[in-house]
């Protein structure tokens, strides 16, 4: 393994869907010879390409699964990470984008920005990863590289400036014009694997002159040098490129490149731009949270030589078990050493590492800061962090947010049943907001996650990657209950029907509690409720949080003090007090106004600004509550709040009413109570399925 | 048996609720909800802009345009922030248009103002209270260079046709005063009156100028008489004072009100 950090590039390649990322690919796989022939997508071979591979992303235009893949190109060592660009997976997204340190935007010459290479750009920019951005298919008809770079500017607002120029468009696409080398590059060979150099043909000379110097003009802002050298006209081609490196460091300049990956042409310069303008891992600052203070960041130091962080990033099933990824932040992990999974606490020894490519390995002894690899037989969750015993340390966030839909599945027969119960096991051990269990009233399967479509994945993946057919109820959302005031409750449990008797009596009361979902106190004093029994008047309580007495909702932010109570030398028994506790507790549940609460999502619309009236119309029809609308030129963006029971096929009624060009985000935001009228109809609906059950 | 529990009061709308199984539903308490009123009329009551001498709770007329004038940094948005917060209080429409800040940065100052204000005056149902006012209010936010009155009509036709949201107050941040503004404020003014707006402007001012001859400030005095408030903030040693150039005490030489430099509150200059 390459020791040299600074020629180390982890970098993923994000684009929308059909933009060509995986021919991209592909044929950066080829060029850097880790394959040695190029399949297709949609080949005649059957074959597919070498990343592609989970069909499923294909179908519904949206990467689910990040696959890292490694190369070398020109002493450098490329480790090609891909990532998922919708925002229901948010927290694949946010592992993925941990782990780049630049990235190539793919764009589609013909469709240029489009709605998700929006979704992406703001992932990027939320994430601070520097990319440079590279215009696809130029050789389809309808091919304008500057409509593109000036979406890219005005859509995206990137400060975005050509490095090259197209030599020809659409089917007479020869090659491209090389901006600060100003040579004209093109592309021989079956696989257009010989770069030939040449002049720059004489059509396009002033052109290429004119766009020169509006590079210069762009990159000169990052470089005092090279603002001295434009103005003696002494710019170097080294000069220049240090200049756009500089600025795309700190994502203020997107260089951008073009070609048809699918033609075969300017690949390879690509490969140079990555090499030469994307950050090194030293290049980029990494923050850890300390979890023994409150989460607060800790900034990495990159040395190969310092305790070791790594966070496991992605987990995969293979032949052998599971195979999970890692970035290594600091230190060196090495085969043998030890290191503590920071979430668990467990302490583990690292078996077998390996380096992967798409779906083949090499064994390697070490993997450095800065470098990604593969571990085998560790037994973690996407996710977790490993460091050095004594480090404690996470690189991402422990807090998980809780689902707020579910879902009952229903396997079709004994084999499926069997796979499902597999697949579940590995989603939830990847995913940390996708959960799976098994209700004891019905007996059904209910998986849980963030959003309709979530789980909607989940479901396909089962029937794809485990052949586990399964049928599907209608979701539900996961309401809760809580109180709005204090009531009192005496309570007093005593049976005396043969056999020993029971008594206890607790008092006390309930009120309500914001920040916690459950807290007990226990203020009796002179011993009214001997001291053994206390744990027993928690349990009771807390055993009633989990079924609300009013609608059968798990109960959240409730406080509950004893202050007083009584007990019987002989008849008194744990068992007694916690009957006691349930007694007393839905004695005073109903007292304190209990109501229902529902997930409220925050739902963001973008909109071309003509259906700006019909969007908002929509959302209010949906108990949404708007909180503003962006004008932002010719589309506008809606945020608005509205709970997760309305949202159901809503992207169906979004896209009708817009002609399909608007597109929403939805996640989770706060959970708010139900209005009356809502709450009665919700009690009406479990009253019938009760009857029904019945 | 009888049972005191609850009634309603306040002027404020209700939620509907849930049916009483005894006989006199006017001497129901709803002690929650009491309490909640009693809060927001607290606060309201406490609102040092009372000190302004006008007449209304207000200070506009329906229809009226009132400024806020300072320098950048000084605290306009603060204070129009807080204007909008007392008419949220009493739960009237706000939408607050700015030409300068995304949607999230204008939520944000809303936010801090509102938290302040809350620990200030040491509201306990802090959380409670903010779901309740939010649903008055409305933010739009344009590009400066994209905004016409004829866009702005018909966002605003958008929301009333569908009854999404009837504004009753408007407040412009960002609005730029500099250069011919007088005919599109004209025309704002006549959509102001047609549909009984109360309507606040933040108009930025320079450190280094003279005022013109009728005492107000080069960016403004073309368009004063359009206005029928004006106040300035004026920073001092040791605050921002509050000074009302048009409308209500305006003759007034001292100040009565000043911003807090560490919460940007109105208090009392007393």
């Amino acid at each position: 393994m390459k020791t040299e950090i600074n020629k180390v590039r982890n970098i993923g390649i994000s684009a929308h869907i059909d933009s060509g990322k995986t021919t991209l690919t592909e044929r950066i796989l080829f060029y850097t010879k880790r394959i040695h022939t190029i399949h297709d997508v949609k080949g005649k071979d059957g074959v597919g390409a070498t990343m592609d591979s989970m069909e499923l992303e294909k179908e519904r235009g949206i990467t689910i699964a990040s696959a890292a893949t490694y190369c070398e190109w020109r002493g450098h060592q490329i480790n090609i990470i891909d990532t998922p660009g919708h925002v229901d997976f948010t927290i694949e997204v946010e592992r993925s984008l941990r782990v780049l340190d630049g990235a190539i935007l793919v764009l589609c010459a013909v469709g240029g920005v489009q709605s998700q290479s929006i979704t992406v750009d703001q992932q990027m920019k939320r994430y601070k990863v520097p990319c440079i951005a590279f215009v696809n298919k130029c050789d389809r008809s309808g091919a304008n590289p500057v409509r593109v770079i000036k979406q890219l500017r005005e859509k995206l607002g990137h400060n975005a400036v050509a490095m090259q120029l197209p030599i020809g468009l659409e089917a007479d696409l020869e090659g491209v014009v090389d901006l600060v080398e100003m040579k004209a590059l093109y592309f021989d060979g079956p696989n257009g694997e010989t770069v030939r150099s040449e002049e720059i043909p004489a059509h396009l000379r002033d052109q290429a002159q004119e766009s020169r110097e509006a590079l210069v003009d762009a990159a000169s802002m990052f470089s005092d040098e090279l603002m001295e050298a434009a103005l003696e006209e002494a710019v170097t081609p080294a000069l220049l490129s240090a200049a756009v490196r500089k600025g795309v460091q700190t994502r203020e300049i997107t260089p951008v490149f073009m070609g048809s990956a699918y033609k075969n042409k300017a690949v390879q310069p690509l490969l140079d731009a990555v090499n030469q303008y994307l950050p090194c891992p030293m290049d980029v600052q990494n923050e850890a949270l300390n979890t023994e203070n409150d989460e607060t960041p800790v900034i990495l130091s990159n040395d190969p030589n310092g305790p070791v962080v790594a966070l496991a990033f992605k987990l995969e099933d293979g032949q052998y078990g599971q195979l999970t990824y890692i970035r290594v932040y600091q230190g060196t992990l090495s085969k043998g050493a030890s290191v503590v999974n920071t979430r668990t606490g467990k302490k583990l020894k690292i078996g077998r590492l390996v380096r992967m490519h798409a779906n083949q390995m090499e064994d390697i002894e070490a993997i450095q800061a800065g470098f990604i690899g593969a571990l085998f037989g560790v037994d973690c969750a996407s996710g977790d962090t490993f460091t050095a015993p004594g480090l404690n340390l996470s690189m991402t966030s422990m807090f998980v947010p809780n689902p707020v839909i579910s879902l009952a599945i229903v396997p079709k027969d004994n084999k499926s049943q069997i796979n499902m119960s597999k697949a579940l096991n590995r989603f939830s051990k990847e995913d940390p907001t996708f959960r799976a269990f098994v209700d004891e009233e019905t007996n059904e399967t209910i998986i849980e996650g963030m959003g309709e479509l979530h789980l909607d994945v989940y479901v396909e993946r089962m029937r794809r990657e485990y052949n586990a057919e399964v049928t599907t109820g209608q979701p539900r959302v996961a309401y809760r209950e809580t109180i709005t005031r204090r009531a009192d409750f005496n309570y007093t449990h005593k049976k005396q029907t043969g056999g020993s008797g029971q008594y206890g009596r607790i008092a006390g009361y309930i009120e309500p509690f914001a920040d916690e979902d459950f807290v007990f106190e226990n203020k009796v004093t002179g011993g009214s409720i001997p001291t053994q029994f206390i744990p027993a008047c928690e349990k009771g309580f807390k055993g009633c949080m989990a079924k609300g007495p009013k609608m059968e909702f798990p109960v959240t932010g409730v406080k509950v003090v004893i202050n007083d109570g009584a007990s019987h030398s002989v008849d008194s028994s744990e068992m007694a007090f916690q009957a006691a506790a349930r007694g007393a507790f839905h004695e005073a549940y109903g007292k304190a106004q209990p109501v229902i609460l529902e997930p409220i999502m925050k739902v963001v619309v973008e909109s071309p600004t003509e259906f700006q009236g019909g969007v908002m119309g929509s959302l209010n029809q949906r108990r949404g509550m708007i909180v503003g609308a962006q004008d932002e030129g010719p589309m506008c963006v809606i945020e608005a709040q509205v709970p997760l029971s309305e949202m159901f096929g809503y992207s169906t009624v979004l896209r009708s009413s817009t002609q399909g060009k608007a597109q929403f985000t939805m996640e989770f935001s706060t959970y708010r109570q139900v209005p009356q009228s809502i709450t009665e109809e919700l009690v009406k609906k479990a009253a019938d399925n009760k009857k029904h059950v019945a | 048996m009888e049972r005191f529990e609850i009634y309603r009061c306040g002027d404020i709308e209700h939620p509907p609720r849930p049916k009483v199984a005894f006989a006199d539903r006017r001497r129901v308490i709803y002690i929650k909800e009491r309490n909640f009123n009693m809060l927001k009329r607290d606060l309201i009551l406490r609102n040092p802009l009372r000190l302004m001498g006008h007449e209304t709770d207000d200070i506009l007329p329906p229809g009226g345009f009132g400024a806020v004038l300072a320098r950048a940094g000084v605290g306009k948005t603060a204070l129009l922030v807080q204007l909008a917060l007392n008419s949220l209080l009493r739960g009237r429409n706000v939408l607050h248009i700015s030409l300068r800040d995304p949607v999230k940065k204008v939520c944000l100052w809303y936010e801090e103002v509102f938290r302040n204000i809350a620990t200030h005056y040491k509201v306990s149902q802090m959380d409670q209270l903010w779901d309740a006012i939010l649903p008055y209010r409305f933010i739009m936010t344009f590009n400066i260079e994209d905004f016409s009155v004829t866009k702005l009509e018909k966002r605003i036709a958008d929301l009333t046709e569908q009854d999404i949201f009837m504004p009753q107050m408007v407040l412009f941040d960002g609005y730029p005063f500099d250069g011919a503004v007088f005919e599109p404020l004209a025309e704002l003014k006549t959509l102001t009156r047609t549909n009984s707006y109360h309507t606040w402007f933040s108009v930025r001012t320079h450190r280094h100028e003279e005022p013109a001859p009728d005492g107000f400030p080069p960016v403004f005095s073309p368009v004063a008489s359009l206005f029928e408030v004006a106040i300035r903030l004026q920073p001092q040693n040791d605050g921002v004072y509050i000074q009302a150039l048009k409308g209500g005490n305006a003759g007034d030489k001292t100040p009565k009100l000043f911003l807090d430099p560490a919460t940007m509150l109105i208090r009392d200059a007393a």
